[in-house]
């Protein structure tokens, strides 16, 4: 059972938890990962941070990795949550919760589905730095770590 | 009529360029472009810039439908 949610309002994390915990008794292993909003971004702090997203696209691109990793892995289910429009440093941004019967299952694919998330799922970041707008450039290092899985990234 | 686009960065270039025009690929719309936003059609032909379809990712050369959604997609920074 896998859940894909784009949306402005914050989410809890203890009721994501919550769910995939009490989804089957066959769940042996919730791994869960939240990402944040940081006050800095190359070396300056920042006030705010915009998200922009494409519609629809944007669903069709995380079901698209949510399915690679229920080929890769044996999950119970997964829950994706991002974000979007206006945050501030130290909000919740993202998060990824994968359940399984053993953590090895759950560990790798919530690693999975956040690299590629960073280079596929089509999500734009805009920083706002002493009244300055400014786009997030992206950096080598997502692309990186999702080439370590072995798939084609284009 | 083709609809289109413009994400992240793009669309601070885009901000005067029309969201319909008629071409028959994307390649098209840019070279389109190129007479009145030269530094958007400049942007675009930056490699790292992706081409969609009805949202689906394609090449520049992909045939345009009539009512044809197309997006021109810089790099994400989502997570």
């Amino acid at each position: 059972m896998d859940s894909i949610r784009i949306q402005t309002h914050d989410f809890n994390l203890a009721e994501e938890y919550q769910f995939l915990r009490e989804l089957s008794p066959a769940v042996g292993a919730v791994v869960t990962f939240t990402g944040l909003v940081r006050d800095f971004e190359l070396d300056s702090s920042i006030d705010s941070l915009s998200l922009q997203h494409y519609p629809g696209m944007t669903e069709i691109l995380l079901q698209e990795i949510v399915d690679q990793a229920n080929l890769r892995w044996n999950l119970i289910a997964t829950t994706v949550i991002h974000r979007v429009g206006e945050l501030l440093p130290r909000d919740q941004i993202v998060f990824v919760g994968v359940a399984s019967q053993h953590r090895a299952d759950a560990f790798q694919a919530a690693q999975f589905l956040m690299d590629f998330l960073k280079i596929k799922a089509t999500f734009w970041k805009q920083v706002s730095q002493d009244g300055e707008h400014r786009w997030v450039e992206n950096k080598e290092s997502d692309t990186d770590a999702a080439t370590r899985w072995d798939i084609k990234n284009d | 009529m083709i609809s289109i686009l413009f994400f992240g960065r793009l669309g601070d270039f885009a901000k005067n360029a029309p969201r319909t025009v008629k071409a028959s690929t994307p390649a098209q719309i840019r070279e389109l472009l190129t007479i009145k936003h030269p530094a958007l059609a400049k942007e675009l032909s930056q490699p790292q810039v992706l081409v969609s379809v009805n949202q689906m990712i394609v090449g520049w050369e992909q045939p345009l439908m009539d009512g044809s959604e197309v997006a021109f997609l810089p790099p994400v920074t989502g997570g």
